[in-house]
């Protein structure tokens, strides 16, 4: 029986994948040793992120690691995919909307339709403001061009922001070349491992999102081929992934926020934020009223807050 | 060289050296875009739109431009033999190695009517296929029909979201130009090898 | 099929294409065509269209065109014509005195163009024929526009630096003001080595007689034309910004309806003042031009007011309407710059995207993993053995690739290793210009002595081309050393500027 060579792409660069996937794909090579063997490639290095989907579908790349929105996937849980606003609080709300809620079922379904094996989400980091200016009053965020994700993007961009797509390798790259102003794409502990801190001087405490899912996707075909038992490895090595960031980021927010030299911190009050919140409860009826697979991953997000907010301390305070 | 070919070589040559002069013209566009944009940011709220409609520009501008810049033999070769050759031999492996060149240009051309399929809702395998039924459904059932056969249309991952079939229709488009203006090469040595300059 | 294989054979057939004189995008397409389609497995075959999408995404090569379009606006309209008889009135009663002012004539076209062609035509039109006929020794004349041109794309802007920074992913900014300072430091080498060589050879390089030089030294036919309103804006628009009476921002808008102001009442005898002086003097308001220029272009980019790939508009737009206010753009100008900007930016384009392609298969089948390999584990070299023996290799290279090429198909694969060697990246693209650089003036092969032999008059041969480089090239050989040695030369400028 002749070894099995997968190619996988992730969303991430070099930097940011040393921490969200490559620690469990080193694991998984170690341990299928000559049966498997999963070659990791970064950011765009063989085909652009915009074509990610594309190419895991078609075969010419075996399995991916991305958000629904940034591979834009032909699906209608894209939407959902990056930062959909304010649907989280914490980390772990993320794999129990998954796992406990229901989203795997619908995510696995939108993706069979299309000819792709969902495997697993986990959870992602918050998504805060790094800009070169401080931001301290929505008034603030008027006339910036943000790097973020399409969908966040949509959503800011009724409070002035400008928001930017571009490659993810070449961010920072666009801070200084001042394509951009700032970036909502991640929270601290990226800003200061992918070298966006070194770019950007200041840090807005307030989030649009607690938290939001990334997952492991693969060529439907590729994946029906492998036995069971690598399948089931595969499976183990994406929940160590998952597991790796739910204390990298819990514990690198905290630590770089206090500890951290390169930025500075500044907030809105609450009050003000408050109604960026409103708005987002605005969006997610919008969102819903797309089409009847986004009205039920948004009434699943409804009840899944609902449920948070009676359940009182520690799951939400206020 | 029979007539028929002489006369592909000179359509081929007219139609491609016009499209490349429209072509040409483009950087005024790409230059008024970024201005634009510079202006808008300045004075008013940055514009959503123009460093993606800047992109589309540039790319109509190389891949339209390609076949009337191998006229003009804008496109490097490396001459450390190939310089000291007599045009006879130029003629000779010329006709030869643009086989090569045009293997590439298909290969490319495969790709981008895979991926503007895929960008009109065809996730299949056989692109092809659907545009023959796409055209067919055009014909035979009128443009209603065929729109149904349409899938998921593709979005650009940014929040501006332009559909991406017309840039990607473009691409198919300029590299089958491409392929036409490397037979016309083609032709053009097979003829001076039998010394008949066209 | 095993890594180190598929490797050899990738480049080895690629080097064969390119043998055969195809056009060099076909030859390195077609390898990277056929390699995906029988190597990669499913779906290899779509590889070469995505880096078409790849290509597009990547916003910084929208500067491509903008500087190619700027380049020849300046050398077709010959408004560089002025700038020359100012350095040749100047330098000329210095010994070497023309050559030296042809470097710096090179300095100052470099700083408004990205290419070092546009400086080989411009000197080869304006400076070669009268420094012959003015007595200049032909090998000193020629290797001095070779190595003034190759300022071109070490001093910013320089469309080779932005492709190194596509290749590198490093910021384009930085990689600009990292090759100022190197730059200046090798014209001023080149000025020594003139100088130097013309007080021990005065044959060389005659200095101008007073008779020469008289037609100079009368009162000029032209006068120097003030005119109110630019002096107006050039005085106060500063002035009430630094007050703080009204913001930048808006202080552009004014300065553009002053402007416009300016234009159209360029004629009326009420809104100016004609200066008539020595055409010495007068001459030397002839650099206002090209940096007002540069300055369009630089200072909004340099304040954040707007991006690269705009200022690379605004900087192409200035050159643009110079030519015209100064009568240049007729008709001819005008087709050949839109014409060649054309031919030049396909030329780059479609190399770029067959090696874009090339280079993900040869990625994506491992063969990039094996180079690596093969230079760190297997041969056992230390750092530096690795670079130095990477920049003789380009300068192999550059015997028969020419200088897109080369950057597409071998940069890829050396620019990840020299980061993992540790070495900044700033740096190295530094030395990868001026590496390219001697490589392609180095004989029997090289782009810019080709190039420098179709623009000269035939009475200079390939021979003398090849003997007037020698000395230049082993100046940038020095040059290279020390900033190899010294990496403050390059990363001083990019740090002082960038730094929080
Ligand atoms: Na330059
Ligand atoms: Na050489």
């Amino acid at each position: 029986q002749s070894k099995i060579t997968w190619r996988m792409q992730t969303y991430a660069g070099a930097a940011l994948a040393e921490h969200v996937v490559k620690p469990a794909i080193d694991m998984f090579n170690k341990i299928a040793g000559d049966r498997m063997q999963i070659e990791l490639y970064y950011a765009d290095q063989l085909v652009p992120t915009g074509e990610l989907f594309r190419a895991m579908q078609r075969g010419t790349i075996d399995a991916v690691q991305s958000d629904d929105d940034s591979m834009a996937s032909p699906t209608d849980v894209t939407v959902f995919g990056g930062y959909f606003p304010f649907a989280s609080r914490y980390s772990l709300d993320v794999p129990v909307l998954f796992n406990k809620y229901g989203l795997n079922e619908i995510w696995d379904e939108e993706y069979s339709k299309v000819g792709v094996k969902h495997i697993s989400a986990g959870a992602w980091d918050p998504c805060h403001f790094a800009t070169k200016d401080p931001i301290r009053s929505l008034a603030d965020l008027k006339g910036k061009r943000v790097f973020t994700f399409p969908t966040a993007g949509r959503f800011l961009s009724q409070f002035g922001v400008v928001p930017v797509t571009l490659p993810w390798e070449d961010i920072e790259v666009a801070m200084q070349t001042g394509e951009l102003d700032g970036i909502a794409w991640s929270g601290i502990t990226e800003d200061y491992t992918v070298g966006w801190a070194d770019v950007t001087n200041y840090f807005l405490t307030n989030n649009i999102s607690g938290a939001w899912a990334g997952s492991f996707f693969a060529n439907q075909g590729r994946w029906n081929e492998l036995p069971e038992d690598l399948q089931t490895l595969f499976r183990v090595c994406c929940d160590q992934s998952h597991y790796y960031r739910q204390w990298w980021y819990w514990g690198g927010e905290a630590d770089l926020r206090v500890n951290g030299p390169k930025m500075e911190l500044t907030s809105i009050p609450d009050e003000e934020w408050a109604t960026v919140e409103d708005a987002a409860y605005k969006f997610w009826d919008e969102i819903a009223a797309e089409s009847p697979t986004k009205a039920r991953v948004v009434e699943i997000i409804k009840k899944y807050n609902a449920d948070m907010q009676k359940a009182g301390r520690p799951y939400r305070y206020g | 060289m029979p007539r028929a070919i002489k006369s592909y070589v000179r359509a081929i040559d007219a139609m491609n050296r016009l499209i490349g002069r429209f072509a040409m013209y483009l950087i005024f566009v790409l230059v008024g875009v970024l201005l634009w944009s510079s202006i808008s940011k300045t004075f008013f709220n940055p514009s959503l739109w123009t460093l993606e409609t800047a992109q589309f520009v540039m790319v109509a501008y190389y891949i339209l431009g390609g076949p009337y810049s191998i006229q003009m033999g804008s496109n490097v070769r490396m001459d450390l033999f190939y310089g000291s050759w007599s045009l006879k031999t130029k003629a000779w492996v010329d006709a030869f190695t643009v086989l090569f060149l045009m293997f590439y240009l298909g290969v490319l051309f495969y790709g981008a009517i895979s991926s503007t399929a895929y960008s009109l809702g065809y996730f299949g395998l056989e692109p092809f296929q659907f545009f023959g039924d796409l055209v067919m459904t055009l014909v035979t059932e009128g443009p209603e029909a065929a729109s149904a056969k349409l899938g998921y249309l593709e979005r650009s991952s940014t929040a501006w979201r332009p559909f991406m079939w017309p840039i990607k229709t473009i691409l198919c488009f300029g590299v089958f130009l491409m392929l036409l203006q490397c037979l016309a090469e083609l032709f053009r040595d097979l003829g001076r090898l039998r010394g008949d300059d066209f | 099929m095993s890594y180190e294989l598929i490797a050899i054979m990738m480049f080895a057939g690629m080097m064969l294409m390119l043998m055969t004189g195809q056009r060099v995008f076909g030859a390195i397409g077609f390898v990277g065509a056929l390699a995906g389609m029988l190597l990669w497995g499913t779906g290899g075959s779509e590889i070469p269209f995505s880096a078409a999408m790849k290509l597009m995404k990547w916003y910084p090569l929208l500067t491509l065109p903008m500087f190619i379009f700027m380049g020849y606006v300046l050398s077709e309209s010959k408004i560089a014509d002025d700038l020359y008889r100012m350095f040749h009135v100047w330098m000329g009663p210095v010994k070497g005195g023309l050559a030296i002012g042809t470097i710096g004539l090179m300095v100052l076209i470099s700083a408004m163009n990205g290419l070092s062609v546009a400086g080989m035509a411009i000197g080869a039109t304006i400076a070669l024929p009268e420094l012959l006929r003015r007595g200049y020794d032909k090998t000193l004349v020629t290797g001095t526009i070779q190595a003034g041109s190759s300022l071109g794309i070490l001093v910013p802007p320089s469309v080779v630096l932005v492709l190194y920074a596509m290749i590198a992913r490093q910021p384009v900014g930085q990689l600009w003001l990292a090759g100022v300072v190197p730059g200046l430091l090798m014209a001023t080498m080149f000025i020594i080595y003139i100088y130097l060589r013309a007080r021990m050879q005065p044959e060389l390089g005659p200095a101008m007689s007073p008779e020469d030089l008289a037609e100079y030294e009368r009162i000029s036919d032209h006068p120097l034309r003030l005119n109110y309103v630019v002096l107006a804006l050039l005085v106060l628009v500063p002035l009430v910004v630094k007050l703080g009476v009204i913001e930048a921002k808006p202080a552009i808008g004014v300065a553009l309806v002053g402007s416009v102001l300016a234009f159209v009442t360029r004629g009326i005898p009420a809104f100016y003042h004609d200066v008539f002086m020595r055409e010495k003097y007068r001459l030397l308001f002839s650099g206002v031009l090209p940096l007002a220029i540069f300055a369009a272009m630089m200072v909004p980019f340099v304040n954040g007011w707007t991006s690269l790939v705009e200022s690379s508009a605004i900087g192409a737009m200035t050159a643009f309407v110079a030519a015209i206010l100064k009568g240049r753009m007729n008709k001819e100008v005008f087709e050949t710059s839109v014409r060649s900007t054309l031919g030049i930016s396909c030329m780059f384009m479609w190399i770029i995207l067959a090696a874009l392609g090339f280079g993900a298969i040869f990625d994506g089948l491992g063969a990039v993993k094996a180079i690596e390999d093969l230079f760190t584990t297997q041969l056992g070299l230390s750092p530096w053995m690795i670079l130095i023996l990477m920049q003789l290799s380009f300068i192999v290279m550059g015997t028969f690739l020419d200088d897109t090429a080369m950057l597409v198909i071998v940069a890829p694969l050396y620019v990840p290793l020299v980061g993992a060697l540790g070495f900044d990246l700033i740096w190295y693209g530094v030395l990868y210009t001026i590496t390219t650089q001697i490589a392609y003036m180095t004989p029997p092969f090289g782009y810019n002595l080709f190039l420098m032999r179709a623009m000269a008059p035939p009475e200079i041969g390939l021979k003398d081309i090849y003997v007037s480089i020698i000395p230049f090239a082993a100046v940038m050989v020095v040059a290279l050393a020390l900033v190899m040695i010294f990496p403050q030369i390059a990363l001083w400028l990019p740090e002082y500027v960038y730094g929080k």
